[in-house]
């Protein structure tokens, strides 16, 4: 009996320190996954409806395209669904300068290898008459934001 | 006052003065430098058609890596506000710096072909059998590493390059099944490349990476003296055990020897006579500094002919049209590019097949192929042997599909990736954003 506790005193004692320093481990694996991040938020505004041209207008800093129809609007986002590069476009297609991905003018795959179609964004009119992006909330295909017509 | 300073120095790293061959022998044991050889070689494993001194070269540009690289340390800002500049720096107003800096980086593309090329003679001389199957691993782990300190390496100067490079690189490492997002985030620090990513690919590049490629290296090297020398020794040594003497046995020291099945006062004489060998010292050691100085030569001679590339600063809204890895990288972005299958409605990309399933399978059959290699001992350390036809074809056609990768990548691709002919002219094409 008494050995059999200085056994489970002995192995509790080396189990402990043994588990201190693994969990050490994971603390420190822990540190490299990061809480706060100094990003920019998702949701962002652009220029007024009315300073858009018609057709595609890149915005470097979003990457992104704002897309304007008469006084339609929508937004595709201008990294590439295969590894993150910028599109650029074309006239009548968007093109990918790494490895060649090609979309059509709504931003479905037409080749190479990217395997998903461009996001559309969802856009809507902020307070002070800005265009407002969340490129957190995609919508389908063919949504579009309209603005009251005197506006645009 | 020579020789006082001889005495010194002497003394602090070599206190003992050969009088006789065997103490010679004990005196290269008991030098500083010296004890990381083994006393004796035999002339087959020194011999330069054998082995090509490949492993030598690889592992001189390592150390001018080391050495080239502590001092980039001293002028390099791992920011993204400054690194930039601060290569610009190295370039245009540091004394020097610009050889430097093209040294360092000649010296690091020369490493990634080397270790290759290292691999493909140890491949084609049939080295990695036996014993030597632990030491080929360890090789594995060592062509990785070189490869991972490439990768980290050019992301460095955060010119257009690398802001791309890790863009895509992480992407790929996204695709992976399950762990991919998570190990995105890790190696950025974040979503997005900034700051955070710099800093982990910084302290990854001039620390960790090359603290295991030493550590590695030092037991790569313990583990050919441990082997007995080079496999080329393999056929006389068939030869000599033929021969009918008596074989020292002692199991006292098998503790020593991860080897199994040969005591270490056999794997100390190698099975090998005295005629078969001379001191490590001078003979040895004259042609590793040899190598050495033809090495750091050669890639001196490269740094004041031809300047390290580098592009704009990273811009992260434009890339460059197209937008290439530099050459020992291509041929992966040839595979990510034109991989990505479509099963009736599901689609796998391009990213996972050709930036992780490909390149796993062909690491999966490097760690492989020595358990699977049933040639006898006779294809063992002598080159192109007869025996290993079959197997040296299909590593030789896997280097080819990887050349022909690299150079249609390299070569044929214009803008947007597409193919041109090197003679025909690329569109210039207008800034269309
Ligand atoms: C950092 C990279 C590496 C360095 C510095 C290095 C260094 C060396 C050196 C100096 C030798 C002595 C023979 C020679 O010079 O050829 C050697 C032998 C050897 N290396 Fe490497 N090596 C590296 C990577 C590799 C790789 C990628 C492999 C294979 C996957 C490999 C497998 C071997 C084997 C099996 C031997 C024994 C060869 C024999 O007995 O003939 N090494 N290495
Ligand atoms: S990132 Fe666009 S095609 Fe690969």
């Amino acid at each position: 009996m008494e050995t059999d506790r200085r056994t489970i005193l002995r192995w509790l004692g080396k189990g402990s320190v043994f588990a201190a320093f693994i969990a050490q481990i994971g603390a420190a694996a822990r540190a490299f996954f990061p809480n706060v991040l100094y990003e920019p938020p998702s949701t962002f505004k652009l220029e007024r409806p009315e300073d858009y041209p018609q057709g595609y207008s890149f915005n470097s800093e979003h990457r992104l395209f704002v897309v304007r129809a008469a006084n339609k609007f929508h937004v595709i986002s201008a990294i590439c669904t295969h590894l993150g590069c910028t599109v650029q476009w074309r006239g009548t297609e968007f093109d990918c300068p790494c490895h060649g991905s090609r979309f059509d003018a709504n931003g479905n795959v037409i080749a190479g290898p990217a395997p998903r179609p461009l996001p559309w964004f969802e856009v809507s009119l902020s307070p002070d008459g800005l265009l407002e992006v969340d490129s957190a909330e995609t919508v389908p295909q063919g949504s579009a934001f309209t603005t009251p017509t005197e506006k645009a | 006052m020579a020789t006082s300073v001889q005495r010194w120095w002497h003394k602090l790293v070599w206190p003992w003065s050969p009088l006789s061959e065997r103490e010679a022998s004990e005196a290269i044991v008991r030098n500083l430098w010296l004890h990381w050889f083994p006393a004796k070689v035999s002339g087959r494993s020194m011999s330069w058609s054998y082995s090509l001194w490949l492993g030598t070269v690889a592992a001189s540009l390592f150390v001018i890596l080391t050495v080239t690289g502590v001092m980039l340390m001293f002028f390099y800002v791992p920011s993204t506000e400054r690194a930039y500049g601060s290569i610009k720096d190295l370039q245009y107003a540091v004394s020097f710096g610009r050889i430097l800096r093209n040294q360092h980086r000649w010296a690091a593309e020369g490493m990634v072909a080397l270790v290759f090329i290292h691999m493909a003679r140890v491949f084609f001389t049939g080295a990695y059998r036996g014993a030597r199957v632990l030491n080929w691993l360890v090789g594995v782990a060592l062509l990785l590493l070189t490869l991972m300190l490439s990768f980290t390496g050019y992301l460095l100067p955060w010119d257009q390059l690398a802001y791309w490079a890790i863009t895509v690189g992480t992407n790929i490492a996204s695709e992976a099944p399950v762990l991919g997002p998570t190990f995105k985030y890790l190696l950025l620090g974040g979503h997005f490349v900034g700051q955070q990513t710099l800093l982990r690919f910084y302290v990854l590049h001039v620390f960790f990476l090359p603290a295991v490629v030493w550590i590695l290296f030092a037991y790569h090297m313990w583990r050919v003296r441990k082997d007995g020398g080079l496999a080329a020794i393999e056929p006389l040594r068939a030869m000599r055990r033929a021969e009918p003497k008596e074989m020292p046995r002692s199991k006292s020291y098998s503790l020593f020897g991860l080897t199994p099945g040969t005591s270490v006062a056999v794997m100390s004489s190698m099975g090998l006579e005295e005629r078969d060998q001379v001191a490590s010292s001078p003979n040895l050691t004259r042609r590793m500094i040899l190598v050495f100085l033809v090495v750091f030569n050669i890639t001196l001679l490269l740094s004041l002919l031809v300047n390290a590339p580098l592009e704009g600063p990273a811009n992260p809204s434009v890339t460059p049209n197209p937008a290439k890895a530099p050459w020992y990288f291509v041929w992966l972005q040839e595979l990510v590019a034109s991989t990505t299958v479509h099963l009736g409605k599901v689609t796998i990309s391009g990213g996972l097949v050709g930036g992780i399933l490909v390149p796993g399978v062909l690491l999966a059959a490097l760690i492989l192929w020595p358990f699977f290699d049933r040639s006898t001992v006779s294809a063992e350390g002598v080159w192109f042997a007869r025996e290993r036809t079959r197997q040296n074809v299909v590593f030789a056609v896997i280097t080819v599909a990887i050349i022909i990768l690299i150079i249609v990548g390299m070569y044929l691709r214009g803008p947007y990736w597409r193919l041109y002919w090197p003679w025909s002219p690329r569109p210039v094409l207008p800034r269309v954003l």
